[in-house]
């Protein structure tokens, strides 16, 4: 046995193979890094869009890429933000193009630090038209101040571009189904009558989504309280310095809670809270009708054809939305909505290119042609009625809100969309889920 | 014939009627434990069939009724959810960088392993307990709090975004639990073979590589399959030390298959069903390394 | 191309190069005088294993200690405040609650489900079809099996069919559907913990019956001449040989319970009183705030200490045995 391996001559070689061959490896493997140092032929891009979204997004730049020869690599990453984070930290190649952070204190940790490279620098000559072709409220800090980082302007700059919209807290309906007239307040929407108009529950409702269970029922409150205390109270409430036991966010709690009562919702408390998001809308197509109305935002529409494939539904002529009722008419205009952007994080040649680009008409009205979605620009022509209409509600908003828990520290936000949840589901709760809330509050926006 | 041959026809008719009743008995003792093992097997595969056969229905199929109905006319099968799978763009090349970053670590950390064990096991030094306390204990450190650190190595060793930084850091990942199960079933080998081979003059180098790997073999298979599976399923570690790079395994390209909101998840069905082809191949293929008498005799009661 | 040049020498070179490093090294360390061997041996052979842990594991561990201590943009000490906040925070005594049901329940029935599977399959012919059978959920990701699951938890309203499995069964039975997920705080972390061992359960099945299959026939058939029954040979016999397994096996499972998220993140994150440490532990990290996830590693990593030193025990029991 032992005189195979005793003879040196085989070690040796077996020993100098080997590191050989572990030399080569590592030769050959740094070949591999597609790093974007000051490229001008490629781009990398993450983004988080998937699917349908991601097929639009191939639209977009199929001829962007034709005409100017640039080849851009799209990841799908829904976890960006955190890759970014621990790419600055360590100093590691970053993409180039991936959409900019939703925490307001890592927008300005991220300035300050250089990743985040200015809009004004990316789109150069073409900043200006970018502007005052996009939709005010997504670029122009309210009151003239200088800083708003849930729209990505820090110290008077820019840094993130605006591409797709959406517009939240629209009130869907089957046009076979619901005849009447669109309430003009949310207190004549709570009084109409079901069974007036054959159908079983006043509302349809899904809270179920996987991870982030609860962003609908955040979507239903935010536009109560946008509407019923006022932007000031909503924005400050975002930030983090209302408390949730302040009688305004309660007062929103309580009217929430009228939406998912037993009697108001399709089903009930535990089927709300049980169906998927994507499927809330089914019972409205079905016969009888299940509910008259579901509360979502425009991406919605996308949902109800692919479930019904046999029905063939078409915006317009089976289904319509109509606005958000007013709750306090001093409010009016305050709608909710929510944008896809991107920030530049590399600052190339390919880069810019492609920024200039998204931010043109030409790319977004594909993005509109492809359906499902609102351009940031706003003389966007759209070919759904349902569409067009959501446009228009989107230029008319005095204030476009963004949704609450979205641009709340991520612990906050869970916290606050479990709230929603446990309340639907236990009512009774619902001094203790606030208290509790203010306690997660007092942690969730400090430091340590 | 023969009266002899007319008897021992006869007698071996009685012998085989009786051992005929015999296994009958045999068997029917034996009918509880083909029942619980029947029923088991039904519990844990009906949650995976049902994904399985509804990886092959429509979207407007599964909203209404549950898989079950698939069972009965009309089936409804379509291959739609493949098709989207396999249409995504880069999802061949994705396969094989899968596969590239799988096999390499698997290969990797198992020597490593495997040698680190044996130390442990076998040979005595100081601090021996403290660093297989801190090396296994490390096992419960969510992966998260070390990422950064350990790019900031891979950019220092210039390896960042390679596909080697990938092998690297599954294989310090993954160590702990194989030097702890390793350590566990080398230390139960025979003292009594290991002794024997030194007194025939064998070093260490050939009791381990001759006499403990051979002997070790069931547990390296059975370890090879977990290794590989955690590799083959992971998504943050490639992301993470990949991200900006071309490589796509197949869990980064299949995230494409649904939008933000979710919508098209039936999709993932499909996917994941082509997800675990291969590592449920690996499986079966290393069954064969789980047979007893491989090692038969070593383990004394 | 490239890749695939990469991928082949390191499959190739890294099992030769460690070939080279063993045989090579021994050469050079047998020529050692006597002590010096004895004490640079296990160095040598642990060297490899012992680093790599040391990069990717203990410096990031001794990092985060470090953080544990500072406040989340790194730029002051804030003392044991983090671990304050963890230890009194009223959603952590929700998430400390549902780990320990984690670590009793997950622990024990994926251990004790994958023995008895283990040793009742090792006397049919059709084992390896049974083995794929139990094995099959083990490569499904986490994604996958929301998906699965929530097939199977899927709730209509009372008096609509159901989609779900398990409300699809309860109705047969004339039962009313349950909403599996959401009730609390019992059937919805009993699902959640159930779907934990369904996948857990081929693991220990096949780690166990790796050991099981070492086990001597001549040990169980000298046992059976003896008048043993099957009962006693499992007991009396096989399970004490398998004894060191199980405590690997356990102490892995006990490990993963502490450490499960995956499961509870896709289902519910946390909903409904179903987080544990590790769903909350990501929360803190998502809000950047490192510190505080920094002292919930600092805290699970000190909590399985004595776990291991527990198995070291067991390690030295069973070299004075051999």
């Amino acid at each position: 046995m032992a005189e195979v391996f005793g003879r040196l001559s085989s070690k040796a070689i077996a020993l100098g193979l080997g590191t050989l061959f572990l030399v080569a490896a590592c030769g050959g493997g740094n070949n591999g890094t597609s790093g974007s140092s000051a490229s001008s032929t490629d781009v990398t891009v993450w983004t988080a869009w998937g699917g349908a979204e991601l097929k639009a997004f191939k639209d977009v730049l199929a001829p962007f890429q034709s005409k100017t020869g640039i080849k851009v690599h799209i990841t799908t990453n829904r976890d960006s933000t955190n890759q970014i984070a621990n790419g600055i930290a360590a100093g590691t190649d970053l993409p180039d193009i991936a959409p900019g952070p939703t925490d307001p204190t890592q927008v300005k940790s991220w300035v300050s630090k250089g990743a985040l490279k200015s809009i004004e620098t990316a789109l150069g000559s073409s900043f200006n038209d970018y502007i005052s072709n996009t939709y005010a409220a997504l670029t122009t800090a309210p009151g003239g101040a200088t800083d708003d980082p849930y729209i990505g302007i820090i110290g008077g700059k820019h840094y993130e571009l605006m591409v797709k919209t959406q517009v939240k807290g629209l009130i869907w309906y089957n046009k076979k189904v619901f005849t009447g007239q669109a309430p003009a307040t949310f207190d004549d929407l709570l009084a109409i009558n079901p069974s007036q108009y054959n159908a079983k529950s006043l509302f349809c409702a899904g809270f179920e989504s996987g991870a982030a269970s609860g962003w609908p029922a955040s979507d239903q409150i935010d536009n109560i309280i946008m509407r019923q205390s006022g932007d000031q109270v909503y924005t400050s409430w975002v930030q983090g310095k209302t408390k949730f036991t302040d009688p305004a966010i309660k007062l929103g709690y309580q009217t929430f809670l009228k939406e998912v009562s037993d009697q108001a919702v399709y089903g009930g408390r535990n089927t709300a809270l049980s169906t998927n998001f994507g499927k809330a809308g089914d019972p409205l197509f079905k016969q009888p009708a299940g509910c008259l109305f579901l509360e979502q935002a425009t991406f919605i529409t996308s949902f109800f054809q692919q479930d019904f494939p046999s029905l063939n539904l078409k915006a317009g002529t089976d289904f319509d939305f109509f606005a958000h009722p007013s709750v306090n008419s001093q409010f009016d205009g305050n709608v909710n909505g929510f944008y896809d952007n991107f920030s530049m994080y590399n600052d190339t040649p390919a880069a810019r290119q492609l920024m200039q680009y998204m931010a043109t008409k030409d790319a977004q009205q594909i993005w509109a042609n492809d359906g499902g979605t609102l351009g940031a620009i706003k003389s966007l022509t759209y070919n759904d009625p349902v569409f067009k209409r959501a446009a228009d509600v989107a230029s008319g908003a005095k204030n476009l809100l963004v949704t609450a828990g979205d641009f709340m520290p991520a612990d906050m936000q869970k916290a606050f969309w479990q709230s929603l949840l446990n309340v639907t589901r236990n009512p009774g709760s619902l001094n203790s889920e606030l208290s509790h809330l203010d306690q997660v509050q007092a942690a969730a926006y400090t430091t340590s | 014939m023969s009266a002899e041959q007319v008897t021992t026809r006869r007698e071996s008719a009685v012998t085989r009627s009786v051992s005929a009743l015999d296994n009958f008995g045999y068997r029917l003792q034996r009918l509880p434990l083909h029942l619980v093992i029947i029923i088991i097997c039904a519990i844990w595969i009906v949650p995976t069939l049902g994904m399985v056969i509804n990886s092959f229905r429509s979207l407007q199929d599964m909203g209404v009724a549950g898989w079950w109905t698939t069972l009965f006319p009309p089936h409804g099968f379509t291959l739609e959810s493949y098709k989207q799978v396999l249409a995504i763009e880069g999802v061949a090349p994705s396969i094989l960088y899968s596969i590239l970053i799988t096999i390499p670590a698997t290969v990797i950390q198992l020597s490593i392993a495997t040698m680190g064990a044996y130390a442990f096991a076998w040979m005595k030094f100081p601090g021996r307990n403290l660093f297989f306390i801190v090396i296994v204990g490390l096992m419960v450190v969510p992966i998260q709090m070390t990422l950064i650190p350990v790019l900031q190595i891979f950019k220092a060793l210039h390896l960042s975004g390679t596909i080697i930084s990938v092998w690297l850091a599954h294989s310090g990942y993954g160590l702990p639990f194989e030097v702890f199960l390793l350590r566990n079933y080398l230390g139960g080998l025979p003292r009594e073979i290991f002794e024997s081979a030194e007194v025939d003059g064998a070093g260490h180098a050939v009791r381990f590589l001759r006499i403990a790997v051979p002997m070790t073999i069931p547990a390296i298979a059975s370890l090879t399959i977990f290794v590989f599976l955690g590799i083959w399923n992971d998504l943050l570690v490639a992301l993470t030390f990949l991200g900006v790079s071309a490589y796509r395994p197949f869990t980064v390209v299949i995230t494409g298959l649904v939008t933000s909101f979710g919508g098209g998840w039936q999709f993932l069905t499909a996917a994941a069903v082509l997800q675990m082809a291969l590592p449920l191949a690996v499986f079966i293929f290393l069954q064969r390394y789980f047979v007893r008498g491989i090692t038969s005799g070593s383990v004394k009661g | 191309m490239d890749q695939i040049i990469t991928a082949v020498v390191a499959v190739v070179g890294v099992p030769l190069v460690i070939f080279g490093y063993i045989i090579g090294g021994e050469q050079v360390i047998e020529r050692l005088p006597g002590r010096l061997q004895g004490w640079a041996r296990p160095y040598f052979w642990a060297l490899p294993a012992v680093g790599f842990a040391t990069i990717f594991m203990v410096y990031p561990m001794v990092r985060t200690a470090v953080i544990s201590f500072r406040n989340s943009e790194d730029t002051d000490w804030v003392g044991f405040a983090n671990y304050h906040y963890f230890f009194t925070f009223p959603d952590t005594l929700t998430a400390l609650r549902n780990s320990v049901a984690w670590l009793i329940f997950y622990t024990f029935f994926a251990v004790f489900l994958g023995l008895v599977i283990a040793i009742l399959v090792d006397r049919v012919r059709y084992e390896s079809l049974a083995k794929i059978a139990i094995f099959l959920p083990v490569p499904i990701s986490a994604v996958a099996a929301s998906i699965i699951w929530k097939f199977m938890f899927d709730y209509q309203a009372p008096g609509t069919p159901q989609t779900g499995t398990l409300n699809a069964v309860l109705g047969i039975f004339h039962g009313d559907p349950v909403p599996w997920l959401l009730d609390e705080p019992v059937v919805n972390n009993g699902a959640l913990i159930f779907v934990g061992i369904w996948t857990a359960v081929g693991f220990c099945m096949v780690i166990i019956s790796a050991s099981l299959k070492a086990i001597s026939t001549e040990v169980l058939e000298a046992a059976r001449i003896d008048g043993a029954n099957e009962f006693q040979i499992v007991r009396l016999v096989i399970t004490p040989l398998l004894w060191p397994t199980i405590t690997v096996v356990g102490t892995t499972m006990l490990i993963n319970a502490l450490k499960t998220f995956d499961i509870v993140y896709v289902m519910t994150n946390g909903a409904y009183e179903t987080d544990v440490i590790a769903t909350r532990m990501f929360s803190q990290l998502q809000s950047a705030h490192y510190g505080r996830a920094a002292a919930v590693g600092v805290v699970l990593f000190i909590a399985i200490v004595p776990l291991l030193i527990v198995n070291i025990r067991r390690f030295q029991q069973q070299e004075e045995q051999r």
